[in-house]
């Protein structure tokens, strides 16, 4: 079912809308002027955090703020495969021999906001600030042992260990220090970084207004002249803001709304595959599940490809292997050899399997998810085929984030038999497997407790290993023995979608949930 | 006792109320699975991460001297700092933010069911079972059987899509300065035209969440209305050729509004609650959305910041009923012996 509207000029709403309530209301015509400014009106899922600052800052809708104000020394190409694409760095980094030194030149023309040059000083203090402060984001550089200023110009980092996925570390936003430095509560009030876009105001609830930063020292500026971020967390609501010109970008178009975006008149959809990964996972500890093959009858007591058709398509794709596409790509694993191990729906064959690994027809299976349809319908297709396999006992529950997060490591039976979570992480295979399946992070980011000697030593050398061909030899062995074992079942990966008006050129969708692409080496977004 | 010592009185006596209020929500939020932190953080690795914020929100100490630091802060008017919804924004700055929002969608939707609800419960009970009175009680079962967000979802549809007469979503404060806040006021030239546009945002949200207490008043208003027009002082001014226009304004209308006014008292809190749907729908962040992000996330803070105001907020519209009564029927007292 669609909508087919009669297209609706920008602003005609505000604009006419304007005229026509003054007249009506106060008996005066008072239409808004159109200032012919090109701002971009881009309306957001959720809302942000108070600070935006990013040694603080903790959440992607924050995030997408600050990437347009603050720059790192690299960040992601295009397709997020893994190469990095230097901004403030003057080249690749040079990385030692045995893995644990990285020193990073930046670019001499790289200034901030304020006008300060962006020094090794800048970078030092940015990436020592988040654990100095014990901030949220303290975890994601507790690899590094020391910074060092080589220079104005060249910083150093050793690590405590060869972390070969640093250079997912090394996007992080670069902060002033001559700014921030003695005024941590209220930097984030008023921000400066070296983007192309620089703060103006906000409003808590309400909106964020960023402008074009005229004296930018990088090669492009941005053809708008600024962005207003709102948010709307009701999904039709943000798509009618769409429809009727309130919003000239929204973010995140639903399943169950694809097709009325895709045949608007006035917009069209810009998506790409998120770095993200979606599964259902087995309790591997205690119950019947901690069995292979259960584990396997319960794969085929459903079939996964017409779960993902129904419930996740066209807002997403069915995903093999823990890997999304753009890992796949950049590593070149054998997707489609791992894509012939799942079992088509056979009940006959559940049964049978069941029967052979003993499970009682009166168990008590306990399956739980959190609070989001897709994975809700997941879980809901596997306690469907238990009870067509002859369990009457099936316990399904969507749980509320905060109860299910108590919950879904704790490897107790009593608690669940199988949960269905994802993971979004950086473009390298690392944060798909060691945070899934590595036995030194169950109860905490592992709920499988999954305990194989073998796999877990290839995921703890992948991660400390400088060479990336024997990397990708370690990963394609532990994933086979994850999938062959059925840990996961591998269901689906998300597209980054975003519903964009017409007037909208050259708006493209990122991997990364974090980086709306505003104004980058592949394009330039302008409203017309 | 005079009008104001009742007052006063009754203001002394809700604050063990409030208390109550908060004693109970306070050991309910914090009983429910789930912290902030995990919340937060999400599924993420360091249990030592996990333990030095808990420390840092004072998450690590025991519930009951949790909760008298927070009665002793809520005594110095500190309600905290937002963990999750808005994190590190003091509480009190939050509802500060959203507090008028709601307000604004809250009083208009009541101004609206209250202007459009007595006259046309009047009308019903002058014209019993007639034409008129049908339509008026076939109006108020719709709109007390309907919910609100689909109300809201229908006048989308059909007043902001399809004939663009209004914006789907958004309120607009009237007192913005023009040229200030955003995109909708930024282009504003002056101040009547932020008023113009602040009725134009409120018209859709007002009429969604005012329906429900419309179509309540309406009913209520014709049902004491049709009792107080068979009483005997009415019967007798008819006798004596007092005129029905009257008759209903001089006579009936005045003691046929207590149960109103109950209804209107109490149903302040119910339209609180009700706004949660309504800026639900139309894209308003305002205190609805505000406890309902608190209790998800588990802030704490948000959720007993926002409990205050919502319990302020029901004592204060019981209070204004009982005034309200006395002010209306001389037979009602302050509650003292005389």
């Amino acid at each position: 079912m669609s909508h087919q509207l009669p297209e609706i000029t920008r602003r005609g709403l505000l604009g006419s809308g304007a005229a026509v309530s003054a007249a009506a209301i106060a008996g005066c015509i008072g239409g808004s002027s159109d200032d012919g400014d090109n701002e971009l009106y881009f309306t957001q899922e959720k809302g942000w955090a108070y600070k935006f600052d990013p040694i603080v800052a903790n959440g992607v809708p924050t995030a997408q703020v600050n990437e347009q104000i603050y720059e790192g020394l690299y960040t992601y190409n295009e397709d997020a495969t893994n190469s990095l694409v230097p901004v403030l760095a003057d080249g690749e980094p040079e990385v030692s021999d045995d893995g644990l030194t990285w020193t990073i030149g930046i670019k001499d023309e790289a200034t901030f906001q304020n006008g300060d040059d962006v020094t090794a000083e800048d970078v030092k203090y940015s990436f020592e600030a988040p654990v100095k402060e014990e901030t949220e984001n303290a975890a994601e550089v507790n690899m590094i042992d020391s910074i060092e200023a080589v220079d104005d110009k060249t910083v150093e980092f050793t690590l405590k260990y060869p972390y070969a996925a640093f250079n997912t570390v090394v996007i992080a936003n670069i902060v002033p220090k001559s700014e921030r430095d003695g005024n941590e509560k209220d930097f984030g009030h008023s921000p400066v970084g070296s983007g192309p876009f620089q703060w103006v105001e906000w409003e808590d609830g309400q909106y964020v207004l960023l402008e074009r930063w005229d004296d930018y020292w990088g090669e492009q500026s941005p053809n708008i002249s600024g962005v207003e971020f709102d948010f709307v967390t009701e999904q039709s609501t943000r798509v009618t803001g769409l429809e009727t010109g309130e919003s000239d970008v929204i973010e995140t178009v639903p399943p169950q709304l694809w097709e009325d975006v895709k045949n608007m008149n006035n917009a069209s959809i810009a998506s790409s595959l998120g770095i993200g990964y979606f599964y259902l996972a087995f309790n591997c500890n205690e119950g019947p599940t901690a069995d292979p093959q259960v584990r396997e009858a319960v794969d085929y007591v459903f079939s996964m490809d017409d779960a993902v058709e129904s419930f996740v398509e066209p807002a997403g794709v069915r995903q093999y292997s823990p890997f999304p596409q753009s890992v796949v790509d950049a590593w070149d694993f054998p997707a489609d050899q791992w894509a012939e191990i799942p079992h088509d729906r056979d009940i006959d064959q559940a049964t049978q399997l069941f029967e052979d690994a003993g499970v009682d027809k009166d168990y008590a299976w306990n399956i739980i998810v959190p609070p989001d349809d897709m994975r809700e319908a997941i879980g809901q297709s596997v306690s469907n085929g238990l009870k067509e396999a002859g369990f009457n006992n099936v316990t399904f529950e969507r749980l509320e984030w905060g109860t299910f997060l108590d919950l879904y490591a704790t490897g107790s039976e009593d608690d669940y038999n199988m949960f269905t979570l994802g993971w979004s992480g950086s473009p390298d295979p690392e944060a798909f497997t060691y945070y899934l399946f590595a036995q030194e992070l169950e109860g905490s980011t592992n709920g499988t407790y999954y305990s194989n000697d073998e796999v877990d030593q290839l995921i703890m050398d992948a991660r400390e290993e400088p060479e990336q061909e024997a990397r990708r030899e370690m990963y394609i062995e532990a994933t086979n023995t994850i999938l062959e074992d059925r840990v996961h079942l591998p269901a689906y990966n998300t597209y980054n979608s975003y519903g964009v008006a017409n007037y909208v050129s050259d708006f493209t969708s990122h991997p990364s949930s974090a980086i709306i692409p505003l104004s980058t080496g592949y394009n330039n977004v302008n409203v017309e | 006792m005079s009008l104001l010592r009742y007052t006063a009185w009754r203001i002394v006596q809700a604050v063990p109320v409030l208390i109550g209020i908060l004693t109970i929500v306070f050991f309910l939020v914090n009983a429910i699975p789930g912290d902030p932190v995990s919340i937060m953080l999400g599924p993420s690795p360091g249990v030592e991460q996990i333990a030095e914020v808990r420390a840092k929100y004072g998450l690590n100490e025991p519930v009951h001297e949790r909760y008298l630091n927070y009665l002793a802060s809520v005594a110095q008017g500190d309600l905290g700092e937002s963990i999750n919804v808005n994190s590190g924004m003091p509480v009190t700055k939050l509802i500060m933010n959203r507090l008028p929002i709601t307000l604004l969608l809250t009083v208009s939707a009541f101004a609206f069911a209250i202007v459009t609800a007595i006259p046309l419960g009047i009308i019903s009970a002058k014209r019993r079972n007639e034409p008129t009175d049908h339509v008026a009680r076939i109006v108020s079962l719709i709109g007390v059987s309907t919910p609100s967000f689909w109300i809201g979802l229908m006048l989308i549809i059909v007043f902001a899509t399809h004939l663009d007469l209004f914006p789907s979503r958004d309120l607009v404060m009237p007192w913005t300065e023009p040229g200030t806040g955003s995109r909708v006021t930024r282009r504003a030239d002056s101040q009547l035209e932020i008023i113009s546009l602040s009725i134009r945002h409120l018209i859709l949200p007002m009429i969604t969440l005012g329906t429900l207490q419309m179509a309540q008043i309406t009913r209520i208003e014709r049902s004491t209305m049709v009792d107080t027009l068979q009483d005997e002082y009415i019967k007798l001014a008819r006798a004596y050729g007092v005129s029905e226009r009257t008759i209903i304004r001089k006579h009936a209308f005045r003691p046929a509004q207590l149960p109103v006014i109950t209804i209107i008292g109490l149903g302040l809190s119910t339209a609180l609650g009700g706004a949660v749907l309504t800026e639900t729908v139309f894209g308003i962040n305002g205190m609805g959305r505000l406890i309902i992000q608190g209790i998800h996330q588990r802030d704490y803070p948000v959720v007993m910041g926002t409990t205050i105001v919502f319990g302020v907020t029901y004592l204060v519209g019981v209070i204004i009923t009982d005034i309200s009564y006395a002010y209306i029927d001389p037979r009602v007292k302050y509650g003292d012996q005389e």
